[in-house]
Formats: structure tokens, sequence, C-alpha cells
């Protein structure tokens, strides 16, 4: 999948999980950046994309992730 | 994580009559499919039916009673009602561990409970998370 593509997924995940219609992830979106984006709503986050992308993350990839762009990265290094 | 893909758990519940009646008695829902019998009958069911959300009840007890840990928290959770369930009706309870996501502390359970007729009453899936 073209990054582009990976992002509009992950953005549609963020909208679901999040329950946020207005939100649109760029590469350098942080943490800070999305409303609700807490402790809990990123496990569910990360399970949600995980399923999605059928892959599996380390505790330390997760951890690494200093941006959404990052998290691409490491999506899609797990060659999806 | 103290859970393996295929952990299998089971329990037994009873919707007693203390059940039903402290259900009303909390969330005031009495429709008459739950409360009426001959309403209940003219719909094609064999008596009152039980409310669907009992079994959340049992399923919550579940988790946070049952499970060899107590650091646990409900993520999500869906259950599909496939048939009615009476008052005084025995159901058997199985959860599976379908699903690890090891690094985030989170586990998916499917579930299904069974009437003494070993037809499913519901089934779902829980995704729990196991407290750091």
């Amino acid at each position: 999948m073209e990054k582009s593509e990976i992002l509009k997924t992950v953005n549609d995940i963020f909208i679901d999980v999040l329950d946020n219609e207005d939100i649109h992830l760029t590469y350098e979106t942080t943490a800070n950046d999305v409303e609700d984006w807490d402790s809990l709503n990123h496990i569910q986050l990360v399970v949600a994309i995980e399923k999605q992308f059928k892959v599996r993350f380390t505790a330390q990839e997760i951890q690494s992730w200093s941006n959404v762009g990052q998290m691409l990265d490491c999506i899609i290094s797990k060659g999806v | 994580m103290i859970f393996s893909l295929g952990n299998k758990f089971k329990k037994t519940f009873t919707v007693t009559e203390d059940v039903y009646r402290g259900f009303i008695s909390v969330f005031k829902d009495t429709n008459p499919l739950h409360t009426n019998d001959q309403f209940a009958l003219s719909k094609g069911f064999n008596g009152r039916v039980m409310h669907g959300n009992i079994l959340n009840g049992f399923l919550s007890y579940f988790i946070g009673e049952c499970l060899p840990v107590k650091n646990v928290i409900i993520h999500t959770q869906d259950i599909q009602y496939k048939n009615a369930v009476y008052l005084n009706d025995v159901l058997a309870f199985e959860a599976t561990v379908a699903d690890i996501y090891e690094t985030v502390n989170a586990l998916v359970f499917k579930f299904n409970f069974k009437n003494a007729e070993l037809k499913v009453v519901a089934k779902g899936q829980i995704q729990i998370g196991l407290l750091r």
C-alpha cells in the first residue's frame, strides 16, 4: 500500500475510535494535536490498527513513534 | 501475559427471580415482553422474555470476578441475541481467548451462552485490558 493510502485508512480508524469526524491526520500529527488521544484510546487505536493491517507491533516500536508518520513507516516496514 | 490463545473459561449462570426483579428494579424496563406472559405468548414466545442485558450483567461478572486476575477493564463488547431466555433458565457460558494484543496488554474473548437445550441464546466478543 502507498503511504498516503495507509494514512487514509489510519485516519478512518481514528475517526471511528475517537468518534470525531473532524480528524485530519498528517505525517506530522502528534498525540497532542488530537483531542481525546489519551492512553486508553491509544490502546484502542493500536488494537484497531493491528487488526486492520494484520500486523503486530512491539512495545519498543510503539514507544519510538513521535508522530503519525513514524507510525505509518512502522506499518510499512511490516510489509503492508 | 497470563493468558494464551485458546484458553477457555466456563461458568453457569441462572436467571433467577432475584436477578430478573433486580434488573427491573434498577433499570425500570417493564416492557410487556418482559413482564406480561400473555403479551409474550401472543408474540410467539413461551412466556416472559428475560431482558437481553441481563446477560451483559453476567458478562460483567465473568470479567470482573471469574478471571485469574483482577486488574481488568472492559474496552469494547458486542453481543448478538439468538434465542429468548426465560425465567429460571440455566445458561452455560463459555469464553475463549481469541486474540491477544500483548504490547498494549489487551485481549479479546469470544463467548457464548447456551440454554439447557444447548441452543446458543447469545454470542459475541469482548475486548478487555489488563491494567498495569
